[in-house]
């Protein structure tokens, strides 16, 4: 029942000689909020640009319900973008903002569009604004008129540039509620670009995570959490801690590591760990939530040195030295021993907590 | 009571209300003032009230010079802002540091003295001009064209002589837009041409009004160029005014000039009128 309303097959863009975007090949299905994440510069926003038409594509394909569209002008193309910065034009009024679209396409007669502009204010809860300028109204409002305006046209395809990233850390939570909210109601495609892992998950069908203008993975939240592919996707999405070890058996999906000193067994199911193979470096890693220390012994655990401590409200985060690495341990309460700085402790984690990845050539620009 | 807060605040506008005083202030008063009165036989002011010199700027001939130099200034205007809108739209959209060479190649010209590039302009249109010499050599014209001498000739002079302060004032307003509104004018439908008209140039409103004001200011008032591209035969109030002094009516030329300060205000309304409530402007 998933149809394909967007793809993109193996698009390449340089500015210069910089290649920003590498074979980026993506199918965005019907009605799902998919969200671009990287870090800045990764070629996200690029993307977004040349699937509104704002970029020409150097070589590649972009199809829109499998019609090319790629030497399609911006305003030939049945999608809408809400800017980053919102773009809305300081000149016009609210309601002249949001007609801005069927005025120029003279798509509706003004009876027609008074209402059409009632009903997509009252969509993004801005009734009664009509008459505003832009520059009277608060960020959180500016955001509304311009979703509004982008929202009229009723585009296939809606793209998001971080569109909250101006916004306060309270009305950002809430706004991503009313986003993830309005995108079922329309029911349309909603393409966000972002760097904020939480706004990622917490409002994704899909994420596709980018680095250096490649796709890195492309999954739903939870798979992206819990079983990334790369050390890139370990380390950029969650809290991990990120370490060297080598691999003395393998068997099936179980592990027997030598870290440091110590030497544990573990459990990955991941499907990177599959080219991990013994006798061969590679990077454990696990959350730092998801480590727990232990004053006393457990089985298959790591022994290690606490070298600090900080209290951070609800949560406490732990330093722990293991021979050379220094692992991060975030607690929430602390109820399995009572350590100071200086002590020695055990730490171990769930199994599942854990993902091994292999060595690769690239780590360089990652902590490990 | 003196309120010595006041005072300490507007401390630093005093040495410009003193320098505009002398320099502006008294000037203009020295100028209304004579307006107002009458001269002798000889040409000697004589302190004696009158009306007389206003009356005598509705006299046909003399309404026609104000209604001569009010189109001047006013089609100097229109066609500056005809050619200069695409050339600051273009180099607006420059490279960095394209931009400043460009803006550079603009103002070159201006370095020499405009007497001169006066002069090119006779030169260039003459009977015997370069345009004619060419057209009668190439057997396109058969005689002479008469190019000089008239409204038109002094027209394009003024507009050449006046155009850097319309590209310049476009240009700051070209430069301010904000890309991004353009690109989510195309993105929402909208055609270039479209786009164009409905957010460049609504935007840059300010910058048309200023760059309009600051040739139509000079327009109304220079003399040179009409003297030299325009003949005898028309007239212009710089022309006038000049005359009148030459002709020692020192009082008559009082008055003129306070009419053209007159047609100068009404402008500046206009275009304050026009910039009210935009966040730019020449005067703010």
């Amino acid at each position: 029942m998933t149809k394909v309303l967007l793809q993109l097959k193996k698009v390449n863009k340089y500015y210069g000689n910089a290649h920003i975007l590498k074979d980026i090949s993506l199918d965005i299905n019907d009605g799902e909020f998919i969200t671009l994440l990287g870090p800045s510069g990764c070629g996200k926003t690029t993307i977004l640009r040349c699937i509104a038409g704002l970029e020409n594509i150097d070589s590649g394909e972009i199809l829109l319900n499998g019609v090319s569209i790629k030497d399609l002008a911006p305003n030939k193309r049945n999608v809408n973008t809400v800017f980053q910065n919102y773009a809305l034009f300081p000149h016009l009024n609210v309601y002249d903002n949001v007609a801005y679209g069927p005025r120029v396409q003279k798509s509706l007669d003004e009876k027609e569009l008074r209402k059409r502009v009632a009903e997509v204010l009252e969509l993004v809860q801005m009734s009664g604004y009509e008459k505003r300028m832009t520059h009277q109204l608060s960020g959180g409002q500016r955001q509304r008129v311009a979703i509004a305006r982008a929202l009229i046209n009723e585009p296939d395809i809606l793209l998001l540039d971080e569109p909250l990233g101006a916004l306060d850390l309270k009305l950002r939570k809430y706004m991503q509620t009313e986003l993830k909210h309005l995108q079922k109601q329309t029911k349309t495609s909603f393409v966000y670009v972002t760097h904020d892992q939480e706004e990622a998950l917490n409002m994704s069908d899909r994420i596709v995570v980018i680095n250096k203008g490649e796709i890195q993975q492309l999954g739903d939240p939870r798979e992206i959490y819990n079983n990334p592919r790369n050390l890139f996707v370990a380390d950029f999405i969650g809290d991990r801690n990120i370490t060297r070890v080598e691999i003395l058996e393998k068997n099936n999906n179980h592990f027997k590591l030598k870290l440091g000193s110590n030497i544990i067994d573990i459990k990955c199911f991941a499907a990177a760990a599959e080219d991990c193979e013994a006798g061969e470096t590679a990077i454990l890693a696990v959350h730092m939530d998801k480590v727990r220390i232990y004053c006393t012994e457990t089985p298959n655990s790591l022994l290690g040195e606490v070298i600090s401590i900080h209290y951070a409200g609800s949560q406490v985060r732990t330093e722990v030295k293991i021979d050379a690495e220094i692992v991060t341990v975030i607690e929430y309460q602390n109820s399995n021993c009572d350590y100071n700085v200086g002590d020695k402790v055990y730490l171990s984690w769930e199994e599942s907590a854990a993902v091994l990845l292999p060595l690769e050539d690239d780590t360089e620009g990652s902590n490990v | 009571m003196f309120n010595l807060k006041k005072i300490k605040q507007n401390a630093p506008a005093v040495p410009i209300l003193v320098w505009t005083g002398i320099l502006v202030g008294i000037p203009l008063i020295y100028v209304v003032v004579l307006s107002f009165l009458s001269r002798d036989s000889l040409g000697n002011i004589v302190f004696e009230f009158t009306w007389e010199n206003y009356k005598r700027i509705f006299d046909p001939v003399y309404l026609k010079v104000f209604y001569n130099s009010f189109l001047l200034a006013v089609l100097t205007g229109l066609i500056t802002l005809l050619i200069g809108y695409p050339v600051a739209y273009f180099t607006a959209n420059l490279e960095a540091n394209r931009r400043s060479l460009a803006m550079g190649l603009i103002i070159l010209p201006f370095w020499i003295s405009s007497l001169l590039r006066v002069y090119g302009w006779i030169i260039l249109l003459g009977n015997n001009g370069l345009i004619n010499s060419l057209l009668l050599k190439f057997k396109i014209i058969d005689k002479p064209l008469t190019m000089m001498y008239n409204f038109g000739t002094v027209l394009v002079g003024t507009a050449y002589m006046l155009i850097p302060f319309m590209i310049v004032a476009l240009y700051n307003s070209i430069d301010k837009l904000d890309r991004s509104l353009l690109e989510a004018s195309y993105d929402l439908g909208a055609s270039k041409w479209k786009t164009f008209f409905k957010i460049t140039l609504p935007l840059t409103m300010p910058g048309i009004a200023g760059g309009f004001t600051l040739v139509f200011i000079p327009a109304l008032g220079l003399f040179f160029i009409s003297d030299l591209l325009g003949g005898g035969k028309n007239i212009f109030l710089g022309n006038l005014i000049n005359a009148q002094i030459k002709g020692r009516n020192r009082p008559l030329a009082a008055a003129f000039s306070v009419g053209m300060i007159i047609l100068v205000l009404l402008v500046l309304y206009i275009y304050t009128r026009i910039t009210k409530n935009k966040k730019e402007g020449l005067f703010l």
